[in-house]
């Protein structure tokens, strides 16, 4: 019981001393949209680690921030070596890795999957007061404004076109889900949504061709090495419906994660409209 | 001899307008409902239209591959069952289909399939004449059932688990969970594409086994008795082999592995030839091309949430055929 006592008044005391330096300073991040707010908001010394896709060309879009930070594959035998005092990680990212570091004591802070703009801004400030780097996240969110409010403003005469988006395995992005939103803000209606089609769902080609799009938006995915699933995305039935229409290819870097970066997909989306 | 020559002949009169009446079934078929007739218009005043590309780069090309891989599997069941002289000979058993999955997952994940049309289906020749390679080696000249079935065991799981080695190691994120695919087939958005790079392969390979069908014949009596009427049978063997292996590696190379097609159809259509090997070939490819049709018919009405692959229902149907026919041969087996 004693002993029990004394590990208890430790924790207690290492908790409070945490508090009172306030920034922590061996962050470490195991996936890449935590990556990715950790470079944009962190100081460079307060990161111990960041996931290996932080360096992945086809979706980081902080990949030249990186240098010589370690990689680590999210496993928890390399994330205690860093001796984090902050484990970040998005919600549903390596689950089995966050419920294995939260018993053996370590403090990990989960993201929350962001289906709007407005919940972007939200994840930014929570995660300026995770880090102590406040200040520079509400910088960003006022710099996202203003470059959203701008896009409006240029492209607001143009006419609204309807979108669908194609991913690989088939996948389309209904309602309730940030692209969406995004689709909304670059001034798009989303066919997908209007179909009732709510989240990440299945859709056969003959459904896709039928919706008669005026954009169809192609979602290269995870990855450019050949698959099935994204054979999906290179049926001709698709270059020929795109023949008369428009077609749009954002790079997956610009749109995978709730970020900043988005803005650079709304604008892309919205100079095509 | 001349009335054979007619039942043939009465044979493909039937069941080529068969054929043709599940095709333009199938063409019927899909997830929406689109006017025929409007697009069947729009396809010949080369009018692109929603339901033009629908029916001419949708329907079509997957019904086309459904019949080509079906009529594939059908003829090579036959073929090999004339050649081995066992009724449970098939791609799928005796483990050449996996073979094929496998030396075409090996080009295509690997980056190689790109380098040049030919290079999936090649792979998939390669594997599949690995593994029939490997089922001459274990059975040797032995008529055996249960040698013959234990050894497509053996190549079959060594097939299965080099499979998933190597989607393993592929480096697509997407690689592992298509492992489904190359095990059960499917030709859910295929276009003319898989098409084109498959039919040479095909066609080849079906003039090969179709050459071989006095052969097979001859072989019903014994090989003494092919060597007697003048057949080289080392050469025509290899021909045959060949034949195989290029039709079902080129099939499976873009339909993945479609099960017990090339097991239910030869059984099915051999009592309608008189058990002759040669008049079994062509009827057993339009019968398989038919069920397969048909197969895909049905994965397509059925309301599941994800659709279903088309071993899933070969199988279903082929498996219970398959313990019949192993009930039946029983006493052989001992």
């Amino acid at each position: 019981m004693k002993f029990y006592c004394l590990c208890f008044s430790a924790l207690m005391l290492t908790s409070a001393s945490l508090l009172a330096v306030e920034k922590p300073r061996r962050i470490v991040s195991i996936g890449l949209c935590t990556d990715q707010l950790l470079l944009m908001l962190a100081d460079r010394e307060q990161i111990a680690s960041l996931s290996v896709w932080a360096q992945d060309e086809n979706m980081s879009y902080m990949i030249d921030a990186v240098g010589d930070i370690p990689l680590n594959r999210s496993s928890v035998e390399e994330i205690i070596q860093f001796e984090p005092d902050l484990v970040v990680a998005s919600e549903f990212v390596a689950w089995d890795t966050v419920k294995f570091l939260r018993q053996l004591g370590y403090p990990v802070k989960q993201m929350p999957v962001a289906t709007s703009v407005a919940q972007i801004y939200q994840q930014l400030e929570l995660f300026g007061e995770w880090t102590g780097n406040q200040q520079r996240a509400q910088a960003t969110i006022a710099q996202m404004q203003s470059r959203l409010a701008d896009i409006h403003a240029r492209y607001a005469e143009r006419p609204v076109k309807s979108v669908i988006i194609y991913s690989p395995n088939g996948f389309t992005i209904g309602a309730n889900t940030l692209e969406d939103d995004l689709f909304i803000q670059a001034g798009y209606r989303n066919l997908a949504a209007e179909m009732g089609i709510e989240g990440f769902q299945a859709i056969s080609l003959e459904k896709l061709v039928a919706s008669d799009p005026d954009v169809l938006q192609i979602d290269r995915g995870l990855s450019q090495q050949d698959s099935l699933a994204t054979a999906y995305l290179g049926h001709p039935v698709l270059a020929r419906l795109t023949r008369q229409r428009e077609y749009l290819d954002i790079p997956t870097r610009l749109r995978i994660c709730a970020g900043p970066m988005i803005v650079d997909a709304v604008e892309l989306m919205a100079a095509r409209r | 001899m001349n009335l054979k020559a007619v039942d043939t002949r009465l044979l493909i009169a039937i069941l080529l307008p068969l054929l043709l009446v599940v095709l333009a079934f199938a063409l019927g078929v899909g997830a929406v409902d689109i006017d025929l007739g409007k697009a069947i218009r729009d396809i010949v005043n080369q009018q692109t239209s929603i339901e033009m590309l629908i029916l001419h780069d949708i329907r079509l090309p997957r019904a086309l591959l459904a019949g080509l891989v079906g009529g594939t599997l059908g003829l090579a069941g036959a073929a090999l069952q004339g050649l081995l002289r066992n009724p449970l000979a098939e791609p799928g058993i005796i483990g050449i289909s996996n073979g094929a999955a496998l030396g075409a997952v090996i080009v295509f994940y690997y980056g190689l399939a790109g380098s040049a049309w030919f290079v999936l289906p090649l792979g998939g020749l390669v594997g599949a004449l690995l593994a029939v390679s490997c089922i001459f080696l274990l059975v040797g000249q032995s008529r055996s059932i249960i040698t013959l079935i234990l050894a497509g065991v053996a190549i079959n799981a060594i097939g299965g688990a080099l499979i998933a080695l190597a989607l393993n190691f592929a480096e697509s994120p997407y690689a592992m969970q298509e492992i489904v695919f190359w095990l059960l087939g499917s030709v859910a958005n295929r276009s003319f594409n898989e098409l084109y790079i498959a039919l040479p392969f095909l066609v080849l390979g079906w003039a090969m086994m179709l050459y071989c069908g006095r052969f097979l014949n001859a072989l019903t009596l014994g090989e003494e008795t092919a060597k007697s009427l003048g057949f080289n049978v080392v050469r025509m063997r290899l021909v045959l082999i060949l034949g195989v292996a290029a039709s079902v590696g080129a099939a499976v190379s873009v339909a993945g592995n479609i099960g017990f097609i090339g097991l239910v159809v030869p059984h099915l259509v051999r009592p309608f030839v008189a058990y002759e090997p040669r008049r079994l070939l062509l009827a057993s490819g339009l019968v398989g091309a038919i069920l397969l049709l048909i197969a895909d018919i049905a994965v397509q009405s059925l309301p599941t949430a994800a659709e279903m692959k088309l071993g899933v229902i070969t199988s279903l149907v082929g498996a219970p055929f398959f313990l019949l026919l192993i009930l039946k041969s029983r006493n052989t087996l001992q």
